[in-house]
């Protein structure tokens, strides 16, 4: 198992810029998910990694030495296709083996090599089967025993479960997260689903048009947010936010003027505004109070007219218009007597809210 | 009472949609008609009779078809042309398919220019057989051609040899001019059944560390099956039938010494007679015809049965 | 009813009957002489001076699909009034069918030669089917300018014929333009050769059985043939008709051996050019050319228009008619008695005092394999080398002993 390092990548498709100069590290053992909207360069730059597209300028490291002049077979990683990319004339054993084959390994090493894979992945008994008589899941698993066969120094996987359906995809979830502490190796994944980063990933790297927005533990991309974009990426549904106006910035921090004459003053340090900048402020839809209830506090509250209730049993999702603000998201647990055209009150503290300068940093 | 209404409305629906369908498939059955089944009815027949030139003599069974397959100076033709149609299908499968295949996979790659080269490629294939063989007789040609002169003067005067008029020669020389004509067509069809395979394969296999060379024959090859199939079964059909390039080459005889004779020359010149071969013989030639039909047929068929058993599905 | 227009539609009907009741007679005659069609308007026109109830159209079709065309169209019950057919065998497949009228007691035909009849005679009947038109005669062209440059006179036996040619390929010519691609130019090219060695009985006892195609004089024939291949051109197995033409009109080449029918096609190409019998085998001894009948006019047994259709064959068997073969298409004409204007066609029926069937063609082409097929697969191989004259005699003899 290995550490992979990325130092000033970048990558063009002729005079289009798609990966711009990426520093990242990935820890040995380490989970690291990369995220953002589609077209990020978020899978290019796994391909990056995994030597099926080659570097404009940079370097690449893996396990301490420089591979990005190699083969894709000869950097040590394993790959996992959306597609599953299982040949279909091969049987399962022969797809999971076939790594082992053209490395003019023993007979005998690959049988049991692809047993111990199957056992792991509880496909034994599929093993002379050919890929169109397995399920989803199935495939999915012996996708990922093709990876492990090789026993790789990284394992890398391209939104592995965007093919299955939902309930698949949680039970996938939380089987990926079990083979990655059995295996304890350094496992890339790549997905468009901040959920998948947020339950797998011992890290999150957020990209956006080819960079990287923030790179963090997933609680601390939630809880803190580096800009906008990140805090609006992070978190389901996403966060509220509200334009505003800095009317004075002192050491107290920057008094942010709403629409509707709700005022507030934004503890900060650096605060980065001066008076008269525009603002936005940012509420968790989860971290409003609704009624004066709740842990939200009140340091500062909005009247809002609900159009639309959702109702999940456990949970409940306000939908509100106020002013101009326009398809806010307020989440209580519980039920609660509301109804279309209530009008409601809508508090927030400071402590968990955010804001976010006229250049979208957070302003912390 | 109502329940029958409903049924009837639902009745004439079906039976309007079906009057539609047999509209449409009326011009097309009928141009097979005319066209397929009476000729070839009318071929079985003939072949069942004794002819004298134009004149319908006879009804002699199966004697001409026993002629043709065991009248030792008969069958000692058919066999030779039979064996040469062969040799012209076994050929062309290496080198016009062959040649193909290695085109697909290098156009597969997107090399710079590739749609220049793929309609640069497929050039000769809209062009008129007759056309193609007679230009590259005029080529072929030992005093004039521009082979020969090509040949002597880069310094191979022992090669400029007389094409067409050696035995040796004549047929390989053929076969080429057939595969300068036709390999677009093959190169095209191997060339949609790569684009077919999921990059997704090629790029797993190469992260599992096998050589080029491997994944076209252990991965590609495997999965454009199906084309293999077509191309296999056309190239079958186009030998057993090979007809206009001989023809228009070195003409009915099979010119020289019998060396490019092809059963559909000896069809040709067994129906309607040659300037060398004399008048025309509908019975044998008829009965020829029926022979290479039920030939290419059941051959045909066996081959795609199996080669679509090795096909596989790309989910 | 308008009372005008009652009269205009009574006269238009009465016009309208009328008019066939004058018609001509409209006779279509089908050849494959598409290079003829001018010469055979003007021919047909002076038949039609004096049949001004009968008229004729010509139709050409290529030469090479007309068998072909005729048949199927015969077959299928329509075709010409008139055919213009070929001889011999070719002859046999559509007379035999019963698709031709027999012109015996219908045309006379006493001013032609009793061989050239045969050619239009259905062996299994005894009846004549077509009137002769015109023959053949396979001559050895010569370039008369390349001759007189070389200071060399046109050679009159073997071996001075061996002689020229081996003094034109010293200098640089090609001494004769012949090739072997297309079989029927070689078995041409031997009818010039072939008859001077294996004599003029041969043909009589060969085709009454007295004798086969494996006898020495024929093997003799055969081994001069062989002794022609290093005069041909250069890869002269790849050479065609086409280009055996293109090497002597264009001076390439400097003798020629082929039919008669190519004199216009010299002429046209500008070319000063001289013919002569093959060479004799040795001094004094006849020179022989090989001569057969080129094919005959013909009545299609169905035509609705018999009576006309015969009246324009009876014309087509005249001396009249034959001097206008001469004069107008370079044709050497079947009918005896024609003084041609041309003095080229004078020599050849001049030539023709000693002729002999052209053995092939003339009399093994009735079965199958047919002589032609095998003399011309044999002289391939005897050109080239591959094999012997004696086992290509054995070849063509065991060939002819099989067919069938």
């Amino acid at each position: 198992m290995a550490k992979v390092e990325l130092r000033g990548v970048n990558k063009q498709f002729g005079s289009v810029h798609v990966i711009k100069d990426i520093n990242l590290t990935v820890e040995d053992h380490e989970f690291v998910v990369f995220v953002g909207p589609s077209g990020c360069g978020k899978s290019t730059l796994l391909r990056l990694i995994a030597g099926l597209e080659e570097i404009t300028s940079g370097e690449i490291d893996i396990d301490g030495a420089r591979v990005d002049h190699l083969a894709p077979a000869r950097r040590g990683v394993a790959m996992v296709f959306q597609s599953y990319a299982l040949y279909p004339h091969f049987t399962v054993a022969q797809n999971m083996g076939y790594a082992l084959r053209v490395a003019k390994e023993d007979k005998a090493v690959i049988d049991r090599k692809v047993r111990e894979a199957a056992e792991i992945l509880q496909l034994t008994e599929y093993l002379d089967r050919k890929p169109k008589a397995l399920s989803g899941g199935q495939r999915q698993r012996v996708a990922i025993g093709r990876a492990i066969v090789r026993d790789p120094k990284v394992f890398l996987f391209d939104e592995p479960l965007s093919n299955l359906d939902a309930k698949l995809r949680v039970q996938m979830r939380i089987e990926l997260t079990r083979l990655h502490r059995e295996l304890n190796a350094t496992m890339i994944y790549v997905t468009h689903d901040q959920v998948e980063a947020m339950t797998m990933a011992d890290k999150i790297v957020v990209l956006r048009d080819g960079r990287v927005e923030q790179i963090g533990a997933p609680l601390d991309l939630y809880n803190t947010p580096d800009n906008r974009f990140v805090a609006g990426f992070i978190g389901s549904p996403a966060m509220n936010f509200f334009a505003g106006r800095a009317e004075s910035v002192s050491d107290a921090g920057v008094e942010v003027a709403l629409e509707g004459g709700t005022r507030f003053t934004f503890p900060c340090e650096t605060p980065g505004v001066k008076a008269g900048d525009v603002v936005e402020f940012g509420v968790r839809p989860e971290h409003f109070s609704i009624g004066g209830n709740g842990d939200g506090g009140s340091d500062g509250a909005l009247k809002g007219e609900v159009y639309a209730v959702e109702r999940l049993g456990g949970e409940t999702y306000l939908y509100l218009n106020s002013g101009s603000y326009r398809d806010i998201v307020a989440h209580m647990s519980g039920d609660a007597p509301i109804s279309i055209g209530d009008s409601v009150e809508i508090g927030f503290s400071l402590a968990r809210s955010h804001l976010f300068g006229p250049d979208g940093q957070s302003i912390r | 009472m109502q329940s029958t209404d409903y049924e009837s409305v639902r009745r004439a629906r079906t039976r309007n949609l079906k009057l539609w369908l047999a509209l449409l498939l009326t011009p097309a059955a009928l141009l097979l008609i005319v066209f397929v089944f009476i000729p070839m009815g009318s071929a079985v027949l003939y072949s069942l009779y004794e002819w004298d030139g134009l004149a319908r003599k006879g009804y002699v069974g199966l004697a001409n078809f026993s002629d043709i397959l065991f009248d030792p100076v008969r069958n000692k033709v058919l066999f030779h042309a039979f064996w040469n149609n062969v040799k012209v299908f076994v050929t062309l499968m290496i080198i016009q398919n062959g040649y193909a295949l290695v085109l697909a996979m290098l156009l597969a790659r997107n090399p710079r220019g590739y749609r220049f080269y793929q309609v640069v490629f497929f050039l000769p294939v809209i062009l008129s057989t007759v056309i193609v063989s007679f230009q590259w007789k005029l080529f072929l040609n030992p005093v004039f051609g521009l082979v020969n002169k090509a040949l002597i003067a880069v310094g191979l005067e022992s090669w400029a040899v007389p094409w067409l008029g050696l035995p040796e020669t004549a047929l390989p020389a053929m076969m080429l001019v057939n595969a300068w004509h036709w390999f677009g067509f093959p190169t095209l069809v191997f060339l949609a059944a790569i684009h077919r395979i999921p990059t997704d394969f090629i790029e797993a296999a190469r992260l599992d560390g096998a050589s080029e060379w491997r994944i076209a024959r252990e991965i590609i090859w495997p999965l454009m099956a199906p084309a293999v199939t077509i191309i296999v079964v056309l190239t079958f059909i186009g030998s057993f039938n090979w007809f206009e390039i001989p023809y228009v080459m070195n003409g009915l005889e099979g010119s020289p010494q019998g060396s490019t004779d092809m059963l559909g020359l000896l069809f040709y010149r067994t129906a309607f007679g040659s300037i060398s071969a004399g008048g025309s013989d509908f019975g044998h030639g008829s009965a020829l015809a029926v022979l290479m039909f039920i030939f290419i047929f059941v051959f045909s068929i066996l081959a795609t049965k199996y080669l679509t058993s090795r096909e596989v599905e790309m989910n | 009813m308008n009372k005008h227009l009652t009269r205009a539609v009574v006269t238009a009907a009465v016009l309208g009957l009328a008019v066939p009741a004058l018609a001509q007679t409209e006779l279509s005659f089908w050849s494959w002489r598409q290079e003829d069609v001018k010469a055979y308007n003007e021919m047909i026109a002076e038949f039609e001076k004096t049949h001004p109830d009968i008229k004729v159209t010509y139709t050409a079709h290529e030469a090479k699909a007309y068998n072909t065309i005729l048949t199927t169209a015969l077959a299928g019950g329509s075709g010409p009034d008139i055919i213009h057919t070929r001889a011999y065998g070719s002859l046999e497949n559509v007379s035999g069918a019963g698709y031709l009228e027999p012109l015996n007691d219908q045309v006379d035909l006493s001013n032609f030669p009793a061989d050239l009849v045969r050619g239009t005679t259905l062996r299994a009947d005894g009846k004549v089917y077509a009137v002769p038109f015109a023959t053949q005669t396979v001559l050895v062209y010569y370039n008369k300018d390349i001759f007189e440059q070389q200071g060399l006179t046109p050679p009159a036996t073997w071996d001075e014929f061996m002689d020229v040619a081996e003094k034109l390929k010293a200098a640089g010519i090609t001494p004769l333009a012949n090739g072997t691609a297309d079989g029927w130019t070689i078995e041409v090219a031997s009818g010039a050769i072939m008859p001077n060695f294996y004599g003029p009985d041969f043909f009589g006892e060969v085709t009454s059985g007295k004798t086969t195609f494996a006898d020495p004089r024929y093997v003799d024939a055969l081994e001069h043939m062989a002794q022609l291949a290093p005069y041909m051109p250069q890869g002269f197995e790849g050479v065609d008709y086409a280009t055996m033409k293109a090497l002597f009109t264009s001076g390439a080449a400097a003798m020629f051996i082929g039919g008669s029918w190519e004199i216009p096609g010299w002429r046209d190409a500008g070319l000063n050019f001289g013919f002569m019998a093959g060479p004799a085998a040795e001094p004094g001894k006849d020179r022989l050319v090989a001569t057969w009948l080129d094919g005959g006019y013909g009545v299609n047994a169905a035509s609705p228009n018999k009576e006309a259709a015969l009246e324009f064959i009876r014309f087509t068997a005249t001396k009249e008619w034959g001097q206008m073969l001469a004069d107008k298409l370079a044709n050497v004409p079947a009918v005896k008695g024609v003084v041609p204007k041309d003095p080229a066609l004078a020599e050849i029926i001049k030539l023709q005092e000693h002729q002999t069937p052209y053995i092939m063609l003339v009399a093994f082409r009735f079965k199958k394999p047919t002589g032609s097929q095998l003399l011309q697969d044999g002289l391939q191989k005897l050109m080239t080398g591959a094999m012997s004259a004696e086992d290509v005699a054995k070849a063509v003899a065991d060939g002819i002993a099989s067919a069938k």
